[in-house]
Formats: structure tokens, C-alpha cells, sequence
């Protein structure tokens, strides 16, 4: 037997030893219990104890000392909870005060993840402002990852190495002239989908997983979260889009902010802007936005001469990020019991 | 890009304050970085979008800043004299792969005199190349006049020892598949046949685009050089400088669209240059192959579209004065739109929209409002959201956290554990993570990842749930994502079995809940005994079992785990979201204890049927409390459930004599039914 394993047994057996006493109720349990655990014969520890003819020699002197500490311990919890134990009686004595500085008897409450609490509150403040959530498939096709958002064969964009496309694509599709299906690398593929079912007007939001090949380091992980809104109607100008952002950004940080539009270059939208915010004394990065491009429209069906609209789209670790001050972004994802008591 | 204060100012004023100007750059497209001096002057950081390889080019920041302050443009026009003889008599180009060098030009200069370049030059070329690259040196006069026109003008250029070229020829063609290459950069490197060389009569010179060749670079005893000018296909260029992980100024510049007419106006500056500093005689002519197939084409501006799109008014005059000063030149006008021919060097300029971001970002993006009226609109929420609302705030509250693991994991979880379905698993070409690359078709092995995790961080209490998609690959067509909640308890079966059920009940599921045996697909995963199936009514909900003991070493768990599973779409199609009101009962309420003595074989489930049906209308709730063991009085395979009746009228008050009727009702029906007896009476 390995050393680490006989050294965790005994680990495993102290604590177990320490909560049966402890959850003895009266004499006659805590009995049963000492004779579970320190029973000369049948007992955990006699039997734990055998096992030390296993442990390598070298370890052995480690093994042996590490016996003793346990024995040791467990027999002083179980002295310890005899007194206890004996002492119940005259716990109601008149003489013994109640002390109210005793801790309560708390519940275990769970905690619901941050990026799930960050996407509810984006949920909820679009949600306000006219926007319905809309959900769509993580597996995409060409068409709706690539074609419909204006991005041509050529484009960087398509290159394998910066997306996932699936192994089984062709296969799978079934098709003669098959067309690569991959992860979606955002979530902009909801809105083709919502626009190809609906007539105008249009008011979304899309959010949900998406997924690019970055090495995962403290501010890259190749899935994260995104969330993407879509107005379209007869008579939408970019003065809308600044408007609907400048309310969505109030809402956010609970105070009056402005917004400012810096050129920027997506396929999907035309003019494309880098939004951002003033907020605490300084420009903050919002995300991308844009008018959509016409030739968006026109791939979902739409007369660009009828309708026009805005798009935009933010990452939520981001934001997360610098709301709560996480500075590594795998954190989210290593679901360390402690990190997510936090939030 | 980096642009140097410096040389800006031979094409343009730079009378205004620096920061500022860097500002205004920002705000119109040249994201500044950041700006740091070298020597005596001063670097720019200019973040260049793809689509405005112009700016990648000391030029093309130039004239920016010129149309922002509204300033003359001051360019070099380049012609330099040519007093050799006719460059084609003794030297030839060819091109056997079009596809990857649609254009090609070379013009040859005898006789240079190689030395340092002029200080001046070297100062600039320091201060763009020098803070992304601490060991760049100034390298020759013809090599840093090259770099310092590609840094000009955007057009890569390179210049070959003519002395060193086999065979008075350059070819043009794709490498041989596994064909060696040693590198200006000293490395050397295995080429695939995708790739675009420049060869000589005798073997490659250049990796086209991307990199020259050590043995016919530009050196002190080189005496004649050619200087190529040509364009590459942006995507093989792409694919070359990947493969290779090699990326230079040039392959960064050739990856987007340049200027077809910057290939001849920055060879004409660069031979102008090397006569001015390196001496020699230029041939006549060039040798040229190919020709650009881009024409500009005119654009329509409707003057009403500014106003639609923008959202604010811009007299026509300004957006006409924008347009030319960027370069276009304006074919035709009316009172409702300008026709304009964009230039050369702007080729993403093709929709009346591009002209509209052109005008918006000189105008100015701050005049846009941010306090317009945005009608109102109903919005809503789904079903599903609701739902999901349901699960976070019940298993929180029952202790449980939330997690969210990937969706990509490795193929052996995957075929550890199939609850949902058989089919292969889809994968990704290239992992997510190390060893990551199948879709998962379960959150348990995630979720068990989880436990090992903070089971290595000696966390207490590890109770995790998480709501995502697991990805079912189907026979044909794409695959079904479907949304699943997991949990994983330290718990034993019935804690987890009562947090489901206390879910089902926050939801108002009134479709009862039922258990079936688990599958040979649990096998291996959960333990043979602690396993069910969830249904309700006669739907698949999930699974719930306890972690094996191989199951636990696979994930290397210590403690006991349990594991659940259930089908999110099932929950929200059962959930009543709107629930009715009933009328209660204004009478008490009168209980009844059982305690029956049965073979071991009669299930909880079976028990509890015959009790309600023999109850009828007034049993309000039949509650289970303990199972135990008495075979010495009772024999063997017996058991002793105790359970607790609650009968309740809805037009009187209950007397005893009522409920022990009903009792004895419920007792019968236990006899007939299990041939159990009631203890105790």
C-alpha cells in the first residue's frame, strides 16, 4: 500500500470518527460508536492498523507515527464527548447561563454563478427596454456563422484556426457538397435565424456560449459568453443605437453615463463602431456595434431600402470581470466552491 | 502600426498639439495605442482594421490627418531617371502560378554603391521598427530604402543581389512540396506546395511576400540589385506566414487588399531613392507581369440616407468636402445624391453604406445624440427562462452551487458515460483545451471533475448543478442540443432523490414522479444498486445514482458522490407557470399512523398506490417515515414500514370513527393487495 493512501485513510477516519461522536445522542450510542471505531477487535482503527504490514519499510517509521497522532486524536474526541455526554443532565441546571453570543444554527445556502448572475441582470435590463431573449443552436452551419453575417470565403475569419469546426461535419450533414458545421464563434448566428423566421420589427437579445481557439490564459479562454442585441425597424439610425446604449449602460451602473462611438470594422455591420462608456473618470471598452449591413438584410430576406437596424454585442466575462474584480478569467471555470461563495 | 512624429511632417503640418491629434485619430478610426519616444522623436501605436491597409502606411495616416485638420497633403511624386538600357534585353520574369501572383514588376539598378543609409532615414525607420523589436539595426542603404518605402507607402518591396541571380531569371511559381528555404532571418525553412516562391534559373531566392532569401540578399559586395514590386494573393500569403509561423511587415500588408496602384508608384520611389543615396544607373522600363483586375466603380450617395442611417442631418456641402478630401473624385451630383469614384488606395469603398461610415467618422461620432426617444415595446420571456429562474433559486436554496464547465471534453468521459445516447460523439478538429475535443453527451463527468478539483483544494460540502447543452449526434441532420440540468451531491440517494422531488413541487409538476430500473448504459459509472430512472408520467426525466467505486477512481474521488441527470425541456413543458387557486377546506385535518408488516420485495411505490386508492377523496397526503427490520418476530425477507395517513373533509370536520373506517379500508386493501398486516392494533 502506498504511503499517501494509508496516511488519507487515517485522515478520512479521524474525521469520521470525530462526527460519529459527536452525533452520538446518549451513553448507549456513543458505545456503539467507540466500539466502531476503537474496538480492539473489529474496530476501523485495529483494522487501518493491520494495513501498516503492507507499507513499504522506508515509510513505515512516517506510517507508524502517523498511526499514533490518529489514535491519539480519536480517543481524546472520544473522551471528550463521554464528558459531554455526561454533562447533559445538568445542562438545564439553573445556575448555567444561556448565551445568546453563541453562534445560530445556519443553512447551507448554494450560490448561483456569477456569469449567470451578470447575464440575468443584462437579461433583465434589455428585458426593460423592449428586447425579448431569443436562444439558438451552439452547433452552426456555414450559412448562418459566416455567409448571412457578410463574411466572405476569403475572410479571416473562416480560417480552421479560429474556429472549431466538428471532425464529423461531413458526415453528419449528409449533404453531397458538405459545408463545414462548427461551434459558433458568436452568437450573432441567433439573430439570422430569428430574422429568417420573423418579419420586422425586430427587437432581441442573443445570448450563450460561444467558442474560439485561444490558449486559455488569465484574459483568454476559448469559451466564453456573449451577448448580442438586434433592432430592426422601419426607422433605425445609429442615433437609436447610442440612445439604447447610453439606457442599457445608466441601467447597468445605476448612473446617469455617456457613451462614445469609436470607428471600428465588423462584417456585419456597416458603419461599425467600438462603443464605450464614461464612467468613475475614465473611457471603459463596452463592445461592438454597428448599423447592420445591408447585405445582412438582404441574406434574411429583408428590403434594406424598407428597414434598417443596429446591432451590438459584449463579452460577459468581461464585464463580469470588472464588476466583481475577478483578474483571471479561468476562474469561472475551475468552479472552486470558494470562488463561487463569493458572488 | 507604428508612425513616426517625425516623418509625418514631410506630408503633412503637424501644427496641433500631439495628444490631441492622437485623439482625434481615435475617434476616427486609427485606435491610438499608445506613444513613446525614441531618440529625439516620437512613436505613434496606430491599431489599423483590416479593411484599411492605406493606413499602414505613413501616407495613409498622413491624409487622414490632413482631411481631420483639413490641411494640404504634401506627396512625394517619384521619377526617377533612367539612363540604362532596356531592362528586358538580358533579364526575364515569368509567372507558372498566376493564382498565387497575379502581378509582378522589376526594374534593375547597376552600379550602387552600398554604405549606411542617411541618418535621417535610420532615425526613422528606428523609431518605427525599434519598439516592437529591441535588436533592430539599420541594415544597408538598398535594404533600408526598401523598408523605408514600405513604411511609406504599405507596399512591400524587396531587392535582390542581382550578381547572385542563376540564369539572368526570376520564376514565379509554387515550391515543391518539402523544398528547403534558408531565410534573410538565418532559419530555414520546409516548404509545402501551396506556397508561392520566387525562384532564379537555379532554385528559390524569396518565400514569396513573406521573406527573402539569405544567399541573394543585398550585401556589401553587391554591385547591381532588382528591385521586385508585385501582389500576392492575400489568402496564400496568409496560409504561408501560419504555416510557417513566420510574420513579417510585408506578409502583414500583403494579407490585405493594397493598392494595385502603389506596386509601381513604390518601385518608382524606391529606384528614385537608391540613386539619390546608393549611386548607379537606372535600366530603362520595367519588367512587369500581370495587371490588377480592380476597377474603380462609382457610388451613389442619396443625400436622404445620411439622416436614415446617421440619425442626424449633415449639410450636403460638408458630406461632398469629406468625400473628395478623402480621395474620391466626384463624377456627378444632383440635389438628392453625389456620385463619387472611390481611389486606389480605398478598394473597401463599394456601397453607398461605406460612404455613410466615411462621412459619420469625419464628421464626427460625438454628434451623433444620445438621448433620443426609442419607442417603447412589449418584451418577452420564455418559458424556459422562467423555468431555469425555478432551478437556480431551489437548488441554491437547497445548498447546491451553481457551475458552468465546458462543452468540449475529453473522448474518454465521453465514452465512460452515454446516459443520453449511443451514438458516436461529435468532435472538433482541434482541441479545446489539452486533450479536449469530443462534445459532451453528459454534464456528469464534468460535474464529477468538479468534486476532484475541490476535493484537491480539501473544500467541504461540494453540492454543484449546473443548466447547459449536451450534444447528441443523430443519424441524420444536426445534432439535438439539449439543455440539461446536472447535480452531484455528497449526500446519499434520497437526499438527492428529495432535492429533485422538492424541485418537481417549486415547478407545481402535478405529472407524477416514477422511478424504473437504470440501463446496462449506467453500468461501470453508477453503482448497480443505488440507480433509477426518473420519469414522469411516461416520459424519460433523467437518471439519479450513486458514483461505483470504479467510477470514483476513474475521476480519482475519494468520497462518495451521487450524480443526477435531468431533461430540462420535460421540466418545462410539466411546469405550471400560472398557478390556479383551489378552494381549501375549513375543517381540520386527522392523521393516522400505520405500521405494516410486508415482504421485503413490496416497493415503496406499489405500497403507497394501494393506499391512496383505497383512501379515496378525503386522504390529503400519504407521508412514508421509516422502513425496519424485525425477522425474528416477523420471519425472514420482512420488513416494517411505518407510514402516516392525512385525511381531511371538505364539508365537515373528520370524526375518529371516519378515519379509522378509512384505516381499516387501507388496511384491507394492504392485505389483498401485498399481504401485509397493520402491527400494532
Amino acid at each position: 500500500m502506498a504511503l499517501q493512501d494509508f496516511l488519507d485513510q487515517l485522515d478520512e477516519l479521524g474525521t469520521a470518527a470525530a462526527t460519529a461522536f459527536g452525533e452520538a445522542v446518549d451513553t448507549e450510542a456513543l458505545e456503539a460508536a467507540r466500539v466502531t471505531f476503537l474496538g480492539a477487535k473489529k474496530g476501523r482503527l485495529k483494522s487501518v492498523q493491520q494495513q501498516m504490514g503492507s507499507i513499504e519499510r522506508e515509510d513505515k517509521p512516517t506510517a507508524g507515527k502517523a498511526f499514533n497522532a490518529t489514535k491519539g486524536r480519536i480517543e481524546a474526541t472520544f473522551e471528550a464527548a463521554q464528558q459531554r455526554s455526561n454533562s447533559t443532565a445538568s445542562d438545564s441546571s439553573a445556575n448555567n447561563q444561556f448565551d445568546t453570543s453563541l453562534p445560530g444554527t445556519t443553512f447551507r445556502c448554494g450560490n448561483v454563478h456569477p456569469i449567470t448572475q451578470t447575464i440575468e441582470e443584462l437579461k433583465d435590463i434589455m428585458g426593460r427596454l423592449g428586447f425579448s431573449i431569443v436562444d439558438g443552436p451552439e452547433i452552426e452551419d456555414d450559412w448562418h456563422n459566416f455567409v448571412a453575417l457578410n463574411i466572405p470565403d476569403d475572410h479571416p475569419a473562416r480560417d480552421p484556426l479560429e474556429n472549431f469546426y466538428l471532425a464529423t461535419a461531413d458526415a453528419i450533414s449528409g449533404d453531397k457538397d458538405p459545408v463545414g458545421l462548427l461551434l459558433r464563434s458568436q452568437t450573432s448566428t441567433v439573430q439570422i435565424r430569428v430574422m429568417e423566421k420573423t418579419a420586422p420589427p425586430i427587437r432581441i437579445i442573443s445570448l450563450g456560449r460561444v467558442y474560439r481557439p485561444d490558449t486559455a490564459d488569465a484574459t483568454h479562454y476559448p469559451m466564453f459568453h456573449q451577448i448580442e442585441g438586434l433592432m430592426i425597424d422601419t426607422d433605425v439610425s445609429m442615433a437609436d443605437l447610442k440612445s439604447v446604449l447610453r439606457l442599457f449602460a445608466t441601467s447597468y451602473l445605476g448612473d446617469d453615463v455617456t457613451i462614445r462611438f469609436r470607428p471600428s470594422f465588423f462584417p456585419f455591420t456597416e458603419p461599425s463602431v467600438e462603443a464605450d462608456y464614461y464612467w468613475n473618470g475614465q473611457w471603459v471598452e463596452f463592445g461592438g456595434a454597428g448599423m447592420v449591413d445591408p447585405n445582412v438584410l438582404k441574406a434574411v430576406g429583408y428590403d434594406p431600402e424598407e428597414v434598417t437596424g443596429f446591432a451590438f454585442g459584449l463579452g460577459v466575462e468581461r464585464l463580469c470581470m470588472r464588476r466583481h474584480g475577478v483578474t483571471d478569467i479561468r476562474e469561472f471555470y475551475k468552479n472552486d466552491v470558494r470562488f463561487l461563495a463569493q458572488f | 502600426m507604428l508612425v513616426s512624429w517625425d516623418w509625418l511632417k514631410q506630408y503633412v503640418a503637424l501644427d496641433m498639439d500631439r495628444e490631441e491629434l492622437e485623439n482625434r485619430l481615435a475617434m476616427s478610426g486609427l485606435n491610438h495605442e499608445g506613444s513613446e519616444p525614441v531618440g529625439s522623436d516620437i512613436a505613434i501605436d496606430l491599431e489599423v482594421t483590416s479593411n484599411r491597409p492605406d493606413c499602414l502606411g505613413h501616407i495613409g495616416v498622413a491624409r487622414e490627418i490632413a482631411v481631420l485638420y483639413n490641411q494640404a497633403l504634401t506627396l512625394p511624386s517619384p521619377q526617377p531617371k533612367t539612363s540604362g538600357p532596356d531592362v528586358n534585353t538580358d533579364f526575364s520574369v515569368s509567372i507558372t502560378a498566376p493564382e498565387l501572383c497575379p502581378r509582378y514588376t522589376a526594374r534593375i539598378i547597376r552600379g550602387v554603391t552600398i554604405k549606411d543609409s542617411p541618418m535621417w532615414m535610420q532615425d526613422q525607420l528606428r523609431t518605427v521598427f525599434l519598439p516592437a523589436n529591441r535588436d533592430w539595426k539599420p541594415i544597408n542603404n538598398v535594404a533600408d530604402i526598401t523598408n523605408y518605402v514600405l513604411m511609406e507607402a504599405g507596399q512591400p518591396l524587396h531587392a535582390f543581389d542581382l550578381g547572385k541571380l542563376a540564369g539572368g531569371q526570376i520564376i514565379v511559381r509554387a515550391a515543391e512540396q518539402g523544398e528547403k528555404f534558408a531565410a534573410i532571418d538565418h532559419r530555414e525553412y520546409e516548404l509545402q506546395s501551396e506556397m508561392c516562391v520566387i525562384a532564379d534559373g537555379a532554385k528559390s531566392i524569396a518565400i514569396a511576400g513573406v521573406m527573402g532569401g539569405a544567399e541573394t540578399e543585398v550585401s556589401e559586395q553587391t554591385v547591381d540589385v532588382l528591385i521586385e514590386s508585385a501582389d500576392f494573393t492575400a489568402m496564400s500569403i496568409r496560409a504561408t506566414s501560419r504555416a510557417l509561423n513566420l510574420h513579417s511587415p510585408s506578409s502583414y500588408r500583403f494579407e490585405r487588399a493594397l493598392d494595385p496602384a502603389g506596386v509601381d508608384w513604390a518601385s518608382q520611389r524606391c529606384c528614385e531613392l537608391i540613386l539619390e543615396h546608393c549611386g548607379g544607373v537606372l535600366d530603362a522600363g520595367m519588367i512587369e507581369l500581370g495587371k490588377s483586375t480592380w476597377q474603380a466603380e462609382p457610388i451613389v450617395l442619396r443625400l436622404s440616407q445620411v439622416e436614415r442611417i446617421l440619425g442626424i442631418k449633415i449639410d450636403a456641402a460638408e458630406v461632398r468636402s469629406i468625400l473628395i478630401a478623402l480621395g474620391n473624385a466626384a463624377s456627378a451630383s444632383t440635389t438628392e445624391s453625389i456620385t463619387v469614384i472611390p481611389p486606389s488606395w480605398r478598394r473597401d469603398l463599394t456601397r453607398e453604406c461605406d460612404l455613410l461610415e466615411e462621412i459619420a467618422r469625419i464628421h464626427g461620432y460625438e454628434k451623433i445624440p444620445e438621448d433620443v426617444g426609442v419607442p417603447m415595446a412589449a418584451s418577452f420571456r420564455s418559458d424556459e427562462d422562467r423555468v431555469a429562474e425555478v432551478i437556480r433559486t431551489t437548488l441554491t436554496a437547497t445548498g447546491f452551487d451553481e457551475s458552468l464547465t465546458g462543452s468540449v471534453v475529453p473522448l474518454a468521459w465521453t465514452n465512460q458515460f452515454i446516459p443520453w445516447a449511443t451514438a458516436t460523439p461529435l468532435r472538433t478538429i482541434s482541441p479545446m483545451l489539452q486533450g479536449a475535443d469530443a462534445l459532451r453527451t453528459s454534464l456528469t463527468p464534468s460535474l464529477l471533475e468538479v468534486r476532484r478539483i475541490n476535493q484537491s483544494l480539501a473544500n467541504p460540502a461540494v453540492e454543484l448543478f449546473e443548466t447547459a447543452k449536451v450534444y447528441l449526434p443523430q443519424a441524420a441532420g444536426l445534432p439535438v442540443e439539449q439543455k440539461t440540468v446536472g447535480l452531484t451531491s455528497s449526500g446519499d440517494f434520497y437526499h438527492l432523490k428529495g432535492v429533485i422531488e422538492s424541485l418537481l413541487d417549486k415547478l407545481k409538476i402535478t405529472t407524477p414522479l416514477s422511478v424504473a430500473a437504470a440501463g446496462e448504459e449506467f453500468d461501470g459509472l453508477l453503482d448497480n444498486q443505488q440507480r433509477c430512472a426518473l420519469l414522469l408520467g411516461d416520459e424519460i426525466l433523467g437518471f439519479l445514482g450513486q458514483v461505483s467505486k470504479p467510477g470514483l477512481k476513474a475521476f480519482s474521488l475519494k468520497t462518495a458522490a451521487m450524480v443526477a441527470e435531468l431533461k430540462m425541456a420535460l421540466l418545462v413543458d410539466l411546469a405550471t407557470l400560472i398557478p390556479q387557486h383551489q378552494n381549501l377546506s375549513a375543517f381540520p385535518a386527522i392523521s393516522r399512523d400505520l405500521n405494516i408488516v410486508l415482504q421485503e420485495s413490496v416497493r415503496w411505490d406499489q405500497l403507497q398506490a394501494t393506499v391512496e386508492q383505497a383512501a379515496g377523496e378525503a386522504l390529503e397526503a400519504v407521508g412514508y417515515q421509516e422502513t425496519y427490520h424485525a425477522p425474528d418476530q416477523d420471519g425472514a425477507n420482512t420488513k416494517r414500514v411505518l407510514l402516516n395517513v392525512k385525511f381531511r373533509r371538505a364539508d365537515a370536520t373528520m370524526t375518529g370513527e371516519e378515519a379509522d373506517a378509512i384505516r381499516d379500508t387501507i388496511v384491507q386493501a394492504i392485505a389483498a393487495n401485498h399481504n401485509g398486516k397493520l402491527l400494532g392494533v
